[in-house]
């Protein structure tokens, strides 16, 4: 289990206020209140449809609140250009579409896809993959990796603007167990960072017990929040993770 | 041996429109295919139908004695509010994008139908926008198209890296700070315009081939994704020009021998590329 550490300056990087969403009369999320200080690695959890990925995309931007406010480094989201990076559950390409690793990361980068990607970039993107161990996967398809190489080259995208907060998505889910074992040690490696806050739903007690400082746990709202080792005492929250120590996300 | 060159003026037309507008095609075509819009394509071209029906109906040109005036300046439009209301329909949620299209398609074509049967002339002329035909490009479609063509490659030079970002993911392109929907309206716009000044040259029933074949070649021949879309520029040209050559010397509608060419010469880059390309795709 990770400690939670005590760090010369702990602003909160990340703050939900009252934060609640309803699709019409479809009420996903109510009042969520909660925030993340910097260099706190949280774990978002939660049964299918509680609102984690709703509350992600809040997160990101994609998508705003019905009521409540969301604040990255004091701003709304969108307004932090580079300060969120972001790690999607793992994604099938296209085998087909002309996209090698090196591209991928620089059109984040970028903020469009690159035709000729220049030296400084490469670099930049290269400085990126050493940090996730994943440098010998530059110039390879997107399509020919595995599932543990593309979520590492996923976590290489979202580092390489060197943001504050860094967002993820069940990076694990669909991933093999040997590769998933490599992205739990990627992650622990990211949760010990001083700088970088992050914010990962998952469904692993495995990932949970290898990442997490703080716990939140959604369902509807915000049932608990609190230290790993305090919720995993929360019955809910015990017989969900219980289904799920072995099986990754998802 | 050039004699349809020098001698005639409407081959003249045909060669160079049909160049503009196979260039275009297949540029935009590469966006097309790797967004998985055949079917978009497909359900343009024949609101295409219903937009120059409706051309032939008005004859503005006639009407109003302005001989340039033909049905595309009617059909243009009339695909570009399709496009957008197709694009609405689908960013809206109201409608998956098959059924938008599916429905939009099938209404223009109605009143394409419509409109041929309540016009009191006959409608000979209709033949050409459904087959494509040599005489049917004038030299000011041939200016119209260059016109276009400028205008395309000005839009897209400006936005080709923020669509190909939408084309490879709208998650992350979105999440970079690109206007996703508005430039999803743009390419069904410019999508819109270049299916209708093709139809003169290959027709309603095979325009949409015209998007998906020089891309589709190209797509075999490897590269990245910019080099995908010159390689299909290229390929759209020659087949084009090599096909409506066809159609000059074996007398029949140049959308036939246009689409054709392009599909022979998918096939020898199928037989070249495609044990290579099956090959890079089974691991």
């Amino acid at each position: 289990m990770v400690q939670p550490r005590i760090h010369a300056s702990r602003e909160p990087v990340l703050q939900l206020r009252g934060v609640g969403k309803a699709f019409g009369d479809r009420r996903i999320l109510t009042d969520v209140t909660f925030e993340v200080l910097r260099g706190e690695f949280l774990c978002l959890v939660g049964p299918n449809g509680a609102g984690k990925s709703t509350l992600l995309k809040m997160i990101l931007g994609l998508m705003e609140p019905t009521e409540g406010t969301i604040l990255v480094l004091g701003k709304p989201p969108g307004k932090t250009p580079g300060a969120i990076g972001y790690v999607p559950q793992r994604k099938s390409f296209d085998r087909t579409f002309p996209a090698t690793c090196v591209e991928l990361i620089v059109a984040n980068l970028r903020g469009s896809w690159p035709v000729v990607v220049t030296k400084q970039e490469r670099d930049k993107a290269m400085a990126a993959l050493v940090r996730t161990k994943g440098e010998h996967l530059a110039g390879r398809q997107l399509y020919a990796l595995s599932g543990g190489e593309t979520q590492r080259v996923f976590i290489a995208r979202a580092l390489v603007t060197d943001p504050q907060l860094v967002v993820l998505d069940e990076p694990a889910a669909g991933v093999d167990i040997r590769g998933r074992e490599d992205l739990m040690e990627l992650l622990h490696h990211i949760s010990a960072d001083d700088y970088l806050a992050a914010v990962m739903v998952t469904h692993s007690l495995m990932a949970l017990s290898r990442t997490a400082e703080k716990v939140a746990y959604i369902d509807g709202t915000l049932q608990a929040f609190g230290l790993p080792s305090e919720l995993l005492g929360h019955g809910k929250l015990a017989a969900l993770l219980g289904g799920h120590t072995e099986d990754g996300d998802g | 041996m050039f004699e349809w060159w020098t001698k005639y003026e409407f081959m003249r037309n045909a060669i160079v429109g049909g160049a503009l507008v196979g260039g275009m095609c297949s540029l935009l075509g590469v966006l097309v295919l790797q967004r998985g819009l055949a079917f978009l394509g497909e359900g343009l071209a024949h609101a295409a139908f219903g937009g120059v029906a409706l051309g032939l109906l008005l004859d503005l040109g006639v009407r109003f004695h302005m001989d340039w005036l033909g049905p595309v300046w009617v059909a243009v439009p009339f695909c570009v509010c399709v496009a957008m209301a197709i694009g609405w329909v689908r960013n809206r949620g109201v409608a998956t994008e098959g059924t938008a299209v599916g429905i939009f398609f099938s209404v223009s074509v109605a009143l394409g139908i419509l409109f041929v049967f309540i016009r009191e002339k006959p409608s000979g002329d209709l033949e050409s926008y459904l087959f494509g035909s040599l005489l049917a490009v004038r030299r000011v479609d041939v200016f119209v198209s260059a016109g276009l063509a400028a205008l395309i490659l000005l839009v897209l030079g400006a936005t080709w890296t923020k669509m190909a970002y939408i084309t490879f993911d709208r998650e992350l392109a979105k999440l970079s700070g690109i206007n996703v929907e508005a430039l999803d309206y743009l390419l069904l716009a410019m999508m819109a315009c270049v299916i209708v000044l093709s139809v003169k040259t290959v027709g309603v029933i095979l325009v949409s081939s015209y998007l998906i074949i020089p891309a589709a070649t190209a797509r075999l021949m490897g590269g990245s994704l910019f080099g995908m879309t010159v390689k299909s520029v290229i390929v759209g040209v020659l087949g084009s020009t090599v096909g409506l050559v066809f159609s000059y010397y074996i007398n029949v509608p140049s959308g036939a021998t246009v689409i054709l060419t392009l599909a022979a010469g998918f096939s020898a880059t199928l037989l070249v590329r495609g044990g290579a390309a099956l090959q890079g795709h089974s691991h």
